[in-house]
């Protein structure tokens, strides 16, 4: 069953990414809280058309549903999830000098997370042979770009966290 | 130049010997013929000297201190010339000792600077400057081998405390940590750490508050008191447990402690106490289920508990 392999993965290392889902979660509010508060950006639902041209992703856990979790798997999209996000983040470099320590935290920490889960899936034997590398990332042509490229980036990882932190939950249980 | 200072070493080790020589130019033919070599030292002390004159002409005074037991000593080397007594070169002699290993290294992740704060201590005084670095690098394993290093910390000087800013650091990934002490006479370092900085992660305190009755809540009982809390918000992520200590406010009643706490509560109730006695209540949280310190204890509360 799913949840046999599960075992293998040690409680300290689920609580560890229960805490980095948290943090992150409060660093990506951080930035979504001053991207409405400066710049009136608080609705991502108002930037759909600019996120599709964009080419904005949104990264899958479908083998993390707790239907048909398929560990290695979702541990797989968990890290090529959160690398994603760490490109994405990366390509708002710029965004505003006074959103920029929120910025750097928020990649600082996405990208542990997702150093956390590789050496994890290196630890089972199931990494794959090859880091993955960054795909094309969207390119932000204006201030106005990267700061609704901030909103939507944010609001996706939200997402993606939100899925994140119920699979492992589920995992963590004793 | 008339004349120069030679040493043996510029530091030595305090106790060994030093030599120091100064050798007269025969250019230095404006001299004449009535002058003498004079040693001039500060603190004073007693060498032995001798003078020779070299083959090539040149006159040499050496003198040695056969066991030099200032860490600093400034040498002159003056000419007795005509009544007057001239300053030809100097030179500061250094004596000390080589660094002990720095000991007592304690680190802690610093939420609200988001930075590993290290500090030691620098072992018995050398005598001599000495340069403090604190070193780390990252590790996948339990610090057996470097994966990636991490720049130098340098602290500000006099520091016993070095910084390691959050971009050089891996929040859940174990990192070999130590200080390296130099000086003219040698290096030394300390007893390596290996952690992870979350895992030395030390919270500011929890606040607490009076709970004002409401309409809605029967008063407290008699000996009981009502208070909630909260934990820092920077923390808000980390799970912790709490633990509460209270004493009467006069008296000499020692602390009595409620342990196992959680990190956020709506409402308490602290029973079992004196009626209508003033109590001093105190909270300090912990990250829980993974390790981390216990933080200070919080600002005091002061409530009274009612009347029978």
């Amino acid at each position: 069953t799913p949840l046999g392999r599960a075992r293998s993965l040690p409680q300290s290392f689920l609580l560890k990414c229960l805490e980095q889902v948290r943090k992150i979660q409060a660093d990506g509010a951080e930035l979504q809280e001053r991207l409405c508060a400066a710049h009136k950006l608080c609705h991502p639902e108002e930037l759909v058309l600019l996120g599709h041209s964009l080419g904005i992703p949104q990264a899958p856990l479908s083998s993390c549903s707790s239907q048909s979790l398929q560990l290695t798997s979702c541990l797989n999209q968990l890290h090529s999830g959160l690398f994603l996000y760490q490109g994405l983040l990366q390509a708002l470099a710029g965004i505003s000098p006074e959103l920029a320590p929120t910025l750097d935290t928020l990649q600082l920490d996405v990208t542990d997370f997702a150093y956390n889960i590789w050496l994890q899936m290196e630890d089972l034997g199931v990494a794959p042979a090859v880091q993955p590398t960054q795909g094309t990332t969207p390119t932000f042509t204006s201030a106005f770009q990267r700061r609704a490229g901030g909103v939507l980036v944010a609001s996706k990882l939200q997402s993606f966290l939100e899925l994140a932190y119920r699979v492992l939950r589920y995992l963590a249980e004793p | 130049q008339c004349g120069h200072i030679l040493l043996s070493a510029p530091i030595v080790r305090l106790g060994d010997q030093v030599t120091a020589s100064c050798i007269i130019n025969q250019n230095c033919s404006h001299l004449g013929t009535e002058w003498r070599i004079v040693w001039k030292l500060e603190p004073e002390l007693h060498p032995r000297e001798r003078q020779q004159r070299l083959p090539n002409g040149t006159l040499q005074s050496t003198i040695t201190l056969p066991h030099l037991n200032h860490s600093r000593v400034l040498l002159s080397c003056c000419l007795h010339w005509g009544n007057s007594l001239q300053i030809l070169d100097q030179a500061e002699l250094q004596a000390g000792y080589p660094p002990t290993a720095p000991h007592n290294l304690s680190c802690l992740m610093n939420l609200t600077t988001n930075s590993l704060i290290c500090q030691w201590e620098p072992g018995p005084n050398t005598h001599l400057s000495t340069s403090f670095t604190l070193k780390s690098f990252k590790s996948q394993d339990k610090c057996q081998t470097q994966k990636d290093s991490i720049p130098d910390c340098v602290p500000e000087d006099g520091q016993r405390c070095c910084s390691i800013p959050r971009k050089h650091l891996q929040l859940y990934q174990n990192m070999s940590i130590w200080v390296q002490a130099r000086n003219a006479l040698g290096t030394s370092i300390s007893p390596k750490l290996c952690l992870a900085p979350m895992d030395v992660v030390k919270l500011e305190p929890p606040t607490l508050w009076a709970l004002e009755p409401s309409p809605a809540m029967a008063p407290p009982q008699p000996g009981c008191l009502r208070l909630r809390w909260e934990t820092w918000k920077p923390s808000l992520y980390i799970e912790q447990k709490c633990e509460l200590r209270h004493q009467p406010r006069l008296g000499e009643a020692g602390w009595d402690l409620v342990s196992a706490l959680p990190a956020r509560t709506p409402q308490y109730e602290l029973c079992g106490l004196l009626p209508s006695t003033a109590y001093t209540l105190q909270m300090r949280c912990t990250r829980w289920r993974l390790p981390g310190h216990w933080s200070e204890w919080s600002p005091s509360l002061e409530l009274t508990t009612t009347q029978r």
